[in-house]
């Protein structure tokens, strides 16, 4: 389909889908029937035109005149009537009233949609009004369900769950197995359909050309079929693939290198250029050959939780080599997922899993000491755990934002039903029942909610490319977030609830006219004082409801400052970052994979504009972990005593690249790059819990790094804390290791500050690493700021949003405010100009004015406060370096909040001011 | 109006401004409901735009009285292949058509007898 840009066609699919809704509600059956199909592709095709030549503007305009097209037509055609074809009534002649068997229900909406013509101001003000309520609600949800409650793409998704190893004692959750471990699952449980273990890490890809750095996963044989995916070319691995080469072999090992690999769809494209005639081919990955027996199909991926250190984009799976019976039990390094047995619980499972913990205390000192425990979790709940709660918040906002839209609008239809008064009473004399006139005001408010539903669809299609732009980069499956049927449902059941919120009590109100007194000459005094509790309750809980979104948004403010101001321990502008693994055939002795960084780091010290070079595993935020233990004397005894750690191995001069300071000691020394030298850097964390109120350096620690065995080490510095995980909280004690004493395995990230801009420098990087070794792939080149940039993302996109809603909130309530005060002061204008002709200086009359709009706002605003007291704890978790009941935010909100009532009170009581009392008591 | 085998074609007047545009744009050929909307609107330079619902409320009204047929599902030329639904107008429809145009012209005869319209061509 050709389309002016890139949103046209999905501007047009969507139009059309909801001109197809509109077509079902509108039109009589046998009319669609015989012409729907071509209605819609006449509209399909002049909202093609539109597009072209107006874009989503013009698009705007075609839905104006199709929206009243339909209605009218469809209407005029159920009441089926007369005379179209010759005399008055043409088919563009909406009015046509004539004619029987029309339904009682569809004259009254021919007559809502007359009334409200008549209004086209009203109309427009209440329709944009709920348009943003109802879009915002629509867009929301289309995240939530795309997110949240859509299945996983898996076939029965319900059965498929995670397997956690728990070390209470340690404080460690989601923890890996070792393959032993893997190996005793499958054997003592019976709840189980089949378990793999997957572990993902990069790789580099040679043979046939360009030597390219891709992320592998390493794949028990069972792997597909326990998700339930079969490839899309080619075959799955066969059991043999997976046979170790030889006893005891581990990752890491020569012998581990696969014989079988399965490709991503996306790499099979785009290095094999989507060629089926590869399979079969032989590719080197890891140094060692591996023939491709499949590809998968386009989109698959296991998604995994934020807890799992397996990345999610694969580019080729392989199946892995493990010496299963003779693997070390201590080695843990294999998420697990299982599917369960139909009819089998997540509950049932934790149950047999608990006994098998159990078991293993018994059986193994390590697992006693640590309370070993497992966790069985669902992976659709795991998957999305640590978004809920943001969208949860967002979703809570936007029902607030849409409420606060109903209180607007019910307002608007009781200030107009309160001037309509005359007429309804009229009505009401001449015999309309009071049901029917409920029924007549309803269906004016109906009407006002699928228009407003209508445009709200055009605001939801903005905002939700707005969402798509802002999201921060850990929405799990937000590529499937669109607007479908179930989407499209919801807005129709928002839309529905919000027609009955703001419809309901302003036409039962209005339908109870006081007869007598309203068809005297005084009518538009009529108004009693239950509408105006009426009125005035609806703004009360307009400026409760916004005053807690805007609570709401001051605190995610407080909380983007506070990440801001956060020093993460070390300056990520100006550093180049990149990944480089060595490939383990073409470097297969320790001294080579020390030897290549060492060079590197030279040669690159030396290009034009580079201030300082080094690498590390991991670098911090880069989202890898690297965990390890310290201890002191006592943990000799008493293996409890050990404290968790993050290891980062790192090459001489990282603290200086880094910017971290150096508080005391000093760096590595490249003569201590070597086997025999135990020497550690600690940060300030770590070294005042073991040495408070001491000096740390020339102290020794053990550690469990090359060698199961504890191990001793000398501290030689102390440096300031990084933040490894997070920049929200402060992460665990850290050591600091040469990439020898770890057993220089070949992979580093590289860190290279320079004078100006960092990308500026990758041209020079790569010529260097071409001329060392062009067979080392260069991958993952970006700036380290963007590191922190992806940290500050999830809060920065929960504050645009609340921020936004709150925006939104702010203005509605500024209006509805403004407008039941308008309104009062019409309504008083008599007596307004009785005080004034009695001498009441103007001064005095705004501050009547003033003091009512206060008065409302300050209910409201103690209203509002408590409900935030509440509700703001929801979001808890989302804050950062500030409390949920942060008296400052709340109180300044209160303020704020107040200084708006005033302006919008102000406004109303200036022009009361101005009344001139002999015109306004004429007029009385 | 079902039963439309003796109808005269003056039973048929006035027509509405939209069933005399949509019987104009069929005279020469059989269209369908997008390509009538076009002629439509090229022939009035863009005074009468008409709307699904304006245009197929007319349409089925004109082949209930036997004015319009449908032809065809048949796929379009231009735009892609899909196929779509193809009207032409009836002898009848034809006639009701001339009869229309007729009172028209002497409407104009009349409006230029009065002096209303200027012009030259007039009877007077």
């Amino acid at each position: 389909m050709r389309g002016p840009g890139p949103g046209g066609p999905r501007v047009l699919r969507l139009s059309v889908q909801v001109y197809r809704l509109l077509l079902r509600i509108v039109y009589p059956a046998r009319f669609r029937q015989r012409h729907g199909e071509e209605m819609v592709r006449l509209f399909r095709d002049r909202g093609r035109d539109a597009l072209r030549s107006g874009g989503t503007v013009g698009m705007l305009g075609h839905w104006a005149g199709a929206f009243r097209d339909v209605v009218m037509n469809g209407l005029a055609e159920r009441m089926a009537g007369g005379r179209w074809l010759s005399g008055g009534g043409g088919p563009r002649d909406e009015s046509t009233t004539g004619g029987g068997g029309m339904g009682a229900v569809w004259r009254d909406g021919v007559y809502a949609f007359k009334a409200l013509r008549k209004a086209p101001g009203f109309v427009a003000v209440a329709v944009l009004t709920l348009a943003l309520g109802i879009g915002a609600n629509t867009a929301i949800f289309s995240v939530v369900r795309g997110v949240l409650l859509r299945p996983l793409p898996y076939p029965e998704p319900d059965r498929l769950v995670l397997v956690w190893g728990e070390m209470p004692a340690r404080g460690v959750e989601n923890f890996p197995a070792s393959p032993p471990e893997l190996e005793d699952y499958r054997e003592m449980s019976t709840v189980f359909e089949g378990l793999a273990g997957f572990f993902t890490f990069p790789q580099p890809l040679t043979g046939d050309a360009e030597p390219q750095q891709i992320m592998t996963a390493g794949v028990t044989t069972n792997f597909l079929s326990v998700l339930g995916v079969e490839p899309l070319l080619g075959r799955d691995f066969v059991r043999s693939e997976g046979d170790p080469v030889e006893p005891g072999v581990q990752p890491g090992d020569p012998g581990f290198a696969p014989i079988a690999a399965i490709l991503s769809h996306g790499l099979w494209r785009q290095r094999f250029g989507a060629d089926p005639g590869v399979l079969g081919r032989v590719v080197e990955l890891g140094g060692g050959p591996a023939e491709i027996v499949g590809v998968m199909p386009p989109g698959f991926r296991l998604l995994t939780p934020e807890a799992s250190s397996a990345a999610e984009d694969v580019d080729a799976w392989f199946a892995m080599r493990v010496d299963f019976e003779n693997a070390v039990r201590g080695n843990v390094f294999l998420d697990v997922v299982g599917r369960l047995r139909p009819g089998v619980t997540v509950a049932q499972a934790q149950d047999e899993m608990d006994g098998i913990a159990a078991e293993f205390r018994r059986l193994y000192e390590l697992s006693r000491a640590t309370g070993f425990r497992v966790e069985v979790v669902s992976l659709h709940e795991d998957v999305t755990e640590h978004v809920r709660p943001v969208l949860q918040a967002l979703l809570g906002a936007v029902g607030f934002v849409l409420l606060i839209a109903c209180a607007n609008v019910s307002n608007l239809l009781l200030v107009r039903a309160s001037t309509r008064e005359r007429e309804l009473a009229v009505r009401a004399a001449m015999g309309g029942s009071r049901g029917r006139l409920v029924r007549q005001l309803l269906g004016e408010s109906l009407m006002l909610a699928g228009l407003g539903a209508v445009v709200g669809l055009a605001v939801a299609q903005l905002a939700i490319r707005l969402l798509l732009a802002f999201q921060p980069g850990n929405l799990p499956r937000i590529e499937s977030v669109s607007m479908d049927g179930t989407v499209l449902g919801f807005t129709a059941l928002a839309t529905l609830v919000a027609a009955v919120l703001f419809g309901v009590l302003p036409s039962l109100r209005a339908s109870r006219p006081e007869l007598a007194s309203s068809l005297k000459d005084r009518g538009r005094t009529g108004s009693g004082s239950g509408g105006r509790a009426l009125r005035n309750g609806a703004v009360v809980a307009e400026v409760a409801l916004c005053l807690v979104l805007l609570i709401g948004s001051g605190l995610m403010v407080r909380s983007f400052v506070a990440l801001q101001r956060t020093d993460p321990g070390f300056e990520p502008e100006g550093v180049l970052t990149f990944d480089l693994t060595l490939p383990f055939g073409r470097y297969p002795e320790i001294d080579s994979r020390t030897e290549f960084p060492m060079r590197l780091q030279e040669r690159l010290a030396a290009l034009p504009g580079v201030t300082a070079v080094s690498a590390a595993f991991p670098l911090p935020l880069d989202d890898r972990q690297f965990n390890g233990r310290w201890g002191l004397e006592d943990a000799l005894a008493d293996p409890q005593a050990f404290r968790q750690a993050d290891y980062h191995v790192v090459l001489p001069g990282f603290f200086e690249t880094m910017e971290t300071r150096i508080l005391e000691g000093r760096d590595f020394t490249h003569a201590e790059n070597v086997d025999s030298a135990a020497v550690v850097v600690v940060d300030r964390r770590l070294a005042e819990t073991a040495f408070p109120g001491g000096s740390a350096v020339g102290e020794r620690i053990l550690v469990r790094a090359s060698s199961p065995e504890p191990q001793w080490v000398e501290i030689v510095g102390v440096v300031e804390d990084q933040r490894h995980t997070s920049l929200i909280a402060p992460g665990r004690e850290t050591v600091y290791f040469t990439d020898r004493f770890i057993g220089s395995f070949g992979s580093l990230t590289w860190a290279v500050r320079t004078a100006g801009d960092p990308l500026a420098s990758v041209p020079g990087v790569r010529r260097v690493l071409g001329e060392i070794d062009p067979l080392v792939p260069l991958a993952d080149v970006k700036p380290m700021a963007a590191f922190v940039d992806l940290h500050r993302a999830p809060t920065r996109f929960a504050l645009v949003l609340i921020g936004v809603f709150g925006g939104v909130a702010l203005f509605l309530a500024a209006v509805g405010l403004y407008g039941v005060l308008a309104y009062t002061v019409r309504q008083r204008a008599g007596e307004i100009g009785v005080r004034m002709a009695l001498g009441a200086r103007s001064g005095r009359i705004v501050a009547l004015v003033v003091r009512q709009g206060l008065a409302l706002g300050l209910v409201g605003v103690l209203v509002g406060l408590g409900a935030a007291l509440v509700s703001t704890r929801l979001m808890a978790s989302l804050l950062v370096g500030v409390e949920p009941d942060d008296p400052l935010t709340f109180g300044g909100i209160a303020l704020l909040f107040l200084a708006v009532a005033g302006v919008a009170s102000w406004i109303p009581a200036r022009r009361a001011a101005r009344t001139d009392p002999a015109s306004a008591l004429r007029a009385d | 109006m079902d039963d439309t085998h003796d109808a005269r074609p003056t039973d048929f007047l006035p027509l509405t401004p939209v069933a005399f545009e949509i019987l104009l744009a069929l005279a020469d050929e059989d269209r369908h409901g997008y390509a009538v909307m076009r002629s439509i609107e090229e022939r009035t330079d863009g005074a009468m735009s008409l709307h699904a619902g304006t245009l197929y409320r007319a349409i089925g009204r004109l082949v209930d009285a036997g004015l319009l047929s449908e032809v065809e599902d048949r796929p379009t030329p231009e735009e892609d292949d899909e196929r779509r639904r193809y009207y032409a107008v009836t002898p009848l429809g034809r006639r009701v058509a001339a009869a229309e145009s007729a009172r028209l012209e002497s409407q104009v005869r009349s409006a230029r007898a009065r002096r209303l319209l200027g012009g030259s061509g007039s009877a007077g």
